[in-house]
Parts: structure tokens; sequence; C-alpha cells
């Protein structure tokens, strides 16, 4: 570090929680501008996106500059981040007429269901009016104002990150309330004369200049942590004195300056007044589509020669590179980034690791030598010995540590490119997808939840088919291999996202869609190749599995689990652990859920409905695997603790859960198994949280 | 994609330290050193540690200094101790150099700050109070309020639905 200078100019605050929300605002706000503009355009529509990502950037710039990180040493730097909160980014926000657009970016279904009763709701509608009218806005901004500024409050949230978290909403929040009547941004018509913003702004200036000479000319530290210690030439009733010269004078221009314009503009005879008249114009219509999806097929050949060469280097290393996992690919990229990384597409798109599988790509290329003629048995067309290799694997990875063997992964990952090419060269269709591949039905559970599917877009247009090229395919491309219809499919179970039916469709009337989240899961229609849900208990028993598995394999890492393992081990001897890990395995993941379903089931007094219910516990599922894996990935990243994360994400699938059940079966004695299922569950994921885990694959256990 | 690279490691290297409260300040040889803690009490568990070491002449900052904690515990049976080396990048104000370290036991510690720059060195020690660990269901509970305040939405939202439905009947 070469100067103090330098070394301030670098102390950012990062936090990626809020760096999060700046980006998903602003990527909502997007959303809907462009949205917006494929109906109507107005000639300040950019002016309106960039007073929008201004407010964000001041945001940013208030709380993760060095101004955050020198806060709590200097009051002038306090003084400046208040400023940027009160008084830059909420008119900068509210110029960008910040509602329709937001409501246009968010999903549908969500702005209809969700928000829809809340904002037609006509006592919310009347407070809030009630709230943004001049005389309750003024007094909550000049309360907001001065209560923080009194010393017992403001040390407070100095003392308190928490606390200072409140004071900088407060600060934010009264100022989005204070420049609402100012600014009164669309949508709805202007309530008040513009001249009331004249009095309302002076007002507010005599407030602001108020404060700002306690400070100024105070002779004794109003706050007494800055006097404890001094980090600059100045001494703290001189940057106590700046700071109030900062809240004086920068401060009142901000409300003279537009309180002038405002004079301005009625001092300005009407004649004189050029009234802008937005210029708003009707979109063109949407070009077509198309092109895109036509290429995609070529996209995902790209995607597996990529993922098969990182197979090939994984597995090279593993046998010939260091046995230690934390130095060896074999050691981190399957075990840690992959996991995550395919975790993250399950949650964001769909289900991208099948799309991208190495192993397919070779059964293609071996296709071409080898052509299957026998049909896979009929016995085994379900999904018991898929479910069966699942807690193989779940008690293969535990019980011999192949996260922590390079050599173990490398005959893992060998041994499923020969496993899959031996199958598929012998079965039609994708027999290994389907009915073998443990990855692909931990796939297809999951992205049960994914906020994309593969489905058609018109369903009139399939019923005027004739060809049926989706299913049967044609000299361009092959029909779907896991024999579903697309009219008739409903849902991702089962779907590689290969893309053949994209391809094959002569009406380009397939394509990635957007579904809400766990909507395929509330209803119960006929499903093409797998018929109903609650008709499949195979499908049933699956997907509790990979629910309780989640946790089970959480568990399995952390102390007091580990510690109970090894006193068995202890007591039952040396070659004891493969077994004591096995029977800790088979209770969690398949005796538990065995019970549970069994009880739930009696209670609802249903096979068919239990079955239904059962899929409800998918969102808590994948939020346990989701929290646990990427856990892991984000240790590899940084030393800050993500449990808060970790929490958020289980939070998400269990309140995904609780709907779903609800939306399944309303009678208590549906639901109410089902629920208590699912908030046990969330339970034993958050103690799992706050037990210490261990990093695997990174050097320190 | 060096610059995506160069981001993510800008990312990865986010810490937690943030100056917090003064724990004590002293006075040696040519500096002025304060020891901030954040959170501000103290809890067996992982705390961060900022330090500061100003020059006494001027108050100026000194940021070339290799800076070492040390905490010590003496009980009647045993004594326990924890040193780690504080440094800029761990701290977010990049004037403080920072350690996180992890105290295992409640009760005094004594700390011992040693800073050492080419041309001086000086030892400060001071006393801290380690308070027993707050329960983990303490420290997240504004994330698990979310879970009441969404209940609580849902049923206001299936309130008013069912009442528009009622409405529109009649």
């Amino acid at each position: 570090m070469e100067s103090a200078a330098e070394a301030a100019f670098e102390s950012w605050a990062i936090d990626l929680r809020v760096v999060f929300l700046l980006l998903l605002s602003a990527a909502v706000y997007l959303r809907g501008w462009l949205r917006g503009r494929t109906l109507l355009r107005d000639d300040r529509d950019s002016l309106r996106l960039t007073s929008f990502l201004a407010s964000l950037v001041v945001l940013f710039l208030a709380t993760e500059s060095p101004l955050d990180a020198f806060d709590s040493l200097f009051l002038s730097a306090h003084m400046t981040q208040h400023l940027l909160l009160m008084m830059v980014a909420p008119p900068l926000l509210l110029l960008s007429e910040p509602l329709l657009p937001v409501l246009r970016g968010l999903p549908k279904s969500f702005v209809k269901e969700g928000l829809g009763p809340f904002l037609s709701w006509k006592p919310l509608k009347q407070f809030f009016g009630w709230l943004v009218s001049p005389i309750p806005a003024w007094l909550i901004f000049a309360l907001s104002t001065v209560l923080w500024h009194i010393p017992q409050l403001y040390e407070l949230a100095l003392s308190s990150p928490a606390w200072h978290g409140v004071q900088h909403a407060c600060f934010f929040w009264s100022g989005v309330l204070f420049w609402w009547p100012v600014i009164q941004p669309a949508p709805g018509k202007r309530r008040w004369p513009k001249w009331v913003a004249i009095p309302y702004l002076l007002a507010a200036d005599i407030l602001n200049t108020l404060l700002s000479v306690v400070f100024v000319f105070s002779s004794h530290l109003l706050y007494a942590s800055y006097g404890t210690v001094r980090a600059s030439p100045f001494s703290a009733l001189e940057d106590q004195s700046l700071a109030g010269l900062i809240m004086w004078v920068p401060g009142s221009a901000v409300y003279l300056l537009p309180a002038f314009v405002l004079v301005m503009g009625l001092f300005t005879s009407p004649g004189m007044r050029v009234a802008h008249v937005p210029r708003r114009v009707r979109a063109k219509a949407k070009p077509a589509r198309s092109v895109w999806w036509k290429r995609a097929p070529m996209l995902r050949r790209v995607a597996q020669v990529a993922m098969l060469l990182t197979s090939i280097a994984v597995v090279a290393d593993g046998f010939r590179g260091q046995q230690v996992a934390a130095l060896n690919l074999a050691g981190v990229l399957p075990w840690i980034h992959w996991r995550a990384l395919s975790m993250l597409a399950l949650l964001t798109v769909g289900n991208l690791f099948c799309l991208a599988c190495p192993f397919m790509f070779v059964r293609d290329a071996a296709r071409r030598l080898i052509f299957p003629t026998l049909r896979w048995p009929h016995a085994l067309r379900n999904k018991w010995l898929g479910g069966g290799l699942i807690v193989a694997y779940l008690w293969v990875y535990e019980a011999f540590s192949v996260w922590d063997s390079p050599w173990l992964t490398a005959w893992l990952i060998a041994g499923y490119f020969i496993v899959a090419v031996a199958i598929d060269s012998l079965f039609r269709g994708a027999s290994f997808c389907k009915y073998v591949c443990p990855i692909g039905q931990y796939h297809f559970v999951v992205s049960l939840i994914s906020p994309r599917e593969i489905a058609v877009r018109d369903k009139a247009t399939c019923y005027r088919c004739q060809t049926y090229d989706c299913i049967r395919g044609n000299e361009t491309a092959r029909g779907c291999e896991l024999f579903l219809f697309q009219p008739k499919k409903a849902s991702n179970m089962d779907c590689t996202f290969c893309l053949d039916c994209v391809k094959a469709c002569p009406h380009d009337n397939v394509g990635l869609l957007a579904v809400a989240p766990g909507a395929t899961l509330i209803s119960d229609v006929y499903r093409s190749s797998i018929g109903r849900f609650s008709k499949r208990i195979d499908l049933v028993a699956l997907t509790l599995l990979i629910v309780f598995g989640a946790f089970v394999n959480a568990a399995g890492m952390v102390g007091p689990v580990m510690m109970w393992e090894h006193g068995w081990h202890a007591r039952l001897g040396s070659h004891a652990m493969p077994f004591v890990v096995g029977c800790f395995i088979v209770a969690g993941a398949v005796l538990l859920p065995l019970i549970t379903y069994w009880l739930c089931r009696l209670i609802n007094g249903s096979a068919e409905q239990a079955n239904r219910l059962a899929f409800s516990l998918v969102p808590v599922g994948a939020g346990m695997w989701a929290a646990h894996l990427l856990f892991h990935a984000a240790s590899m990243w940084t030393t800050a603790s993500v449990t808060w994360l970790q929490i958020l994400f289980l939070e998400a699938g269990l309140l995904l859960s609780l709907y779903t059940a609800w939306r399944i079966g309303k009678q208590a004695k549906l639901f109410v198994p089902w629920a208590s299922v699912a908030c046990l569950l969330f339970a034993a994921g958050a103690w799992i949280f706050f037990q210490p885990m261990q990093m695997r694959g990174m050097m320190m256990h | 994609m060096k610059r995506v690279i160069s981001l993510l490691a800008a990312l990865a290297s986010l810490t937690w330290a943030d100056g917090g409260k003064v724990q004590f300040q002293r006075k040696a040889g040519a500096f002025n050193i304060t020891l901030f803690s954040s959170p501000a009490t103290v809890r067996a568990g992982r705390t961060d540690f900022s330090v500061m070491v100003q020059k006494t002449s001027d108050q100026s900052a000194v940021l070339d200094a290799d800076v070492r904690l040390r905490f010590v515990q003496r009980n009647e049976t045993a004594i326990s101790s924890v040193s780690a080396p504080a440094r800029h990048d761990q701290a977010t104000n990049k004037l403080l150099y920072a350690a996180h370290v992890d105290l295992n036991a409640t009760g005094k510690w004594r700390v011992e700050i040693t800073v050492q720059t080419p041309r001086d060195s000086a030892l400060v020690t001071g006393d801290l109070d380690v308070e027993s660990p707050e329960p983990k269901i303490l420290q997240y509970w504004p994330y698990f309020m979310i879970l009441p305040v969404a209940a609580f939405l849902f049923l206001v939202n299936q309130r008013l639905k069912r009442r528009r439905r009622a409405a529109n009947r009649r």
C-alpha cells in the first residue's frame, strides 16, 4: 500500500447481498422497460432508464464505496453517504417512473396472482395515496432526519450493523416518500398543483439548515464515537463542522434548485411555456423468432464437446495426477464446481447438464457404428433401477470417500462412459437416460421446479399437425428418444433438453419456454410416456429419495453425525465404516421417507392423493441440495460465512413446497401432514447449516 | 475474460472486517495502535479483529507494517493461545490490518499486538472479555422472519382473492 489516499480509494465494502439486490432490480426494470418498448415507444424512455440505473449506481456508491468503509471514522463521510441516500437516489428513482416497468419485468403470474390482490385493494391504495401526500410525506421525512441525528440513536446505528442498516433504510424510503409529491411519477394523474412543491421544498431546506447549523457551530462533539480514533490531521470537531457544511451547502442546493425551477415556471407567461408533449409511437411488430432455436442443437454439440474434453482432462488427472483431492481436477471439478453449476443451471434455466451430457456425445458417435436392436425390458421401464443406483451412489460417495480420491473419481467417470455406451449400443432409444442414469434421474426430479421447460408454443398448431415429427423424427432430426410427445408433455420429467424436438418441428412450435417454478407439480394431468404422477409409485419413491437424500448427504459431512459414525466404527471394528455409513444412508434416505410416506398416506386416506402430495416436497429438497452444493462452491471463493444464503435457499424451497402442498390438497387432512414434513425437513436443514461442516476438496477438514 | 476473472477474484476476496468497535488504544514507541472488533461484543467463535497503526507524531496511518495478533488465555489447568497475521487484504477499510480469529473459550483473554516496520517495532497488550456465543438462531433471526412474514402476506392475499370472488358473484 503506497499512500493513505490510495488505501482509502481501495476500501470498497462490497456486500454480495446488496450487489445481488441492485443487479436484480436492474434486470427486472430492464426487462419491463424492453417489454414496454415493444408496445409503445416514448422519446423519454432512454432518460427514464438512465435515471433508474443512475439511482442504483448512487445506492451502490452510498453503501459499498469507501464512504461506507470510513463512515465509522469520519462523520463527514457518513454525512455524504446519508445525503446520497436521502437526496440523490430517491429523486433519480422516481424520475425513472419505475412502477410500470417493474410490474412488466416481474413474472406475469406473480404480478397477477401474488401482487394483483394487493394492488387493487382499496384501503391499501388509499393509505399509500395518503402517505405520499405532501403533509405526511414531509413529516415522515423530517422525523426520520431529526430522530436519527439524536446522539443516542446515531450511536446505536454506529455500534450495530443491523441498526445501521435500519437507519439507511429509513433515510432512503423516507426520501422516496418526500420526493414523491415533488415529482409525482407516472402512472396516475397529478394530484397537487406544481406550486405546492415550492413551500414544501423551502420548509425542508429550513429544517436542513437548522440541523446543519448545529453541526457547524457546535463547540462540543455530538457523537462520542468519532472522538475515539483520530484518523486524520483534522480533529473530530473539525470533521463535525465539515459534515455540517456538506449537509448545509450541497443539501440546500438539492432543495433550492428544483424550487427555483418551479418558481421560474410559475413566472413564465403561459404563452412562453412550451409544454413537452411526449412523442409516443406504437412499436413495430415483433420480428419473427426461430433462427436462434434452429441453431440450438449445434450449440448443444459445442457444449457436449466442451464437457467431453473436460471429462477427459478430469479422468487423465485422476489416474495420473497427484492423488490429493484439492490439487487434482478429479477432486475439485466434479465434486465442487460441476455439481454447484448444474444446480445453479437447474434453478435458473433447466436441465442444462443433460443438454451438455458428454456421455451422450460418445454414445451418439458409437451409434454410427453399432445399431441397437433390442427394446428395454418391460420390467425395468420404471425408476426403481435409477433410484437404487442413487442409493448406491450416496453410499459409495460417503463410505469410500470418493470425493477424496481422484483415482476412484476417474474410475467412476470412465465407468459411466462405458456403461452408457454399452446400454445404448444394445437398446433402442435413450434407455440409459430414461431408466438407468442416476445423475439424469436427479436432474429430472429437480428440474420439475425449473423456470424453463421445453414445450409447445401453441397447442392448436400441434393439433393441426399431421406428421408428428417431434416424436417420429424426420430427415433433419431424430424424434424424441425418451418418447415424450410434445403436445402431451407437461413437465421437465424425463426431458434431457436434447432439443431434437425443437429441430424436428416443422412449424417452429417447440421452444424453451418460461414456466412458473413448481407449477407442473400441482396438476395431475396425463403426461406423455409417464402417465399421471399420482399413479407412478416408482416416481414417488424416486422423488422422496432425492428429497431426503439431500439432507442425508449434507448431514454426512457435519461434526455430530461424523462423530456418531466414528463412534460406531470404533465399537464394531476397523472394517465396519462402510456398514455404518450404509446403515445411516438406508435409514435416512430409504426407511425414513418410507415411514413418512406411510404415515402421510394413512392420514390422507388416499394413496392417489398421497402420491400427488409427495411431489410437493421437491422444492424443499432442491433448496437443500442448492444450499449444500453452492456452499461448497462458495467456500472456494470466499472466507466469509454464507450461512445466510443457505437459509435463503432452504426457505425459498420450504415456501414453494408449502404453496404446492396447499394448491394440491386444500383440506387440512391432505395439506397438514405434508406441510409438517416440509417444516421438519427445513428444521433439519437449518440444524445442519449450524453445525461445523467438513470442507471437502479444500485442503482443510 | 480476464476482466471477468479479475472481477470474480475481487468478489472472492470479500471480507467482513469493517473496523467495528474500538476495544482499546495504546501508545508504544513511535506508534499509536488501536484494536477494533466486529461484532462489537466479542463472543467465542469467529471474530474479525482490525488494527489501526498510526504515527504518534502526525497521526498518519502506517501502511507498510507487519502486524501480528496473539490471544492468550490462562486458566488453572491450561494455557490457550491463538495467533494470526493481520493484513490489509482482509480488511474492508484498507487503512486497517485485519484478521479473522477463532477464540474457542469464553472469559478474559490477553491480546498482544506486534507491529514491525523497517525502522521501528512495538508491542502493545490489552485485555479482552469474550462472552459465550450467541445461539445461531439469534444470529440469523432476520432471515428466519421471512417465513412468518411470507405466510402472513399469503393469508392476506388469499383473503383478498376470496373477497373479490364473493364481490364478483354478487
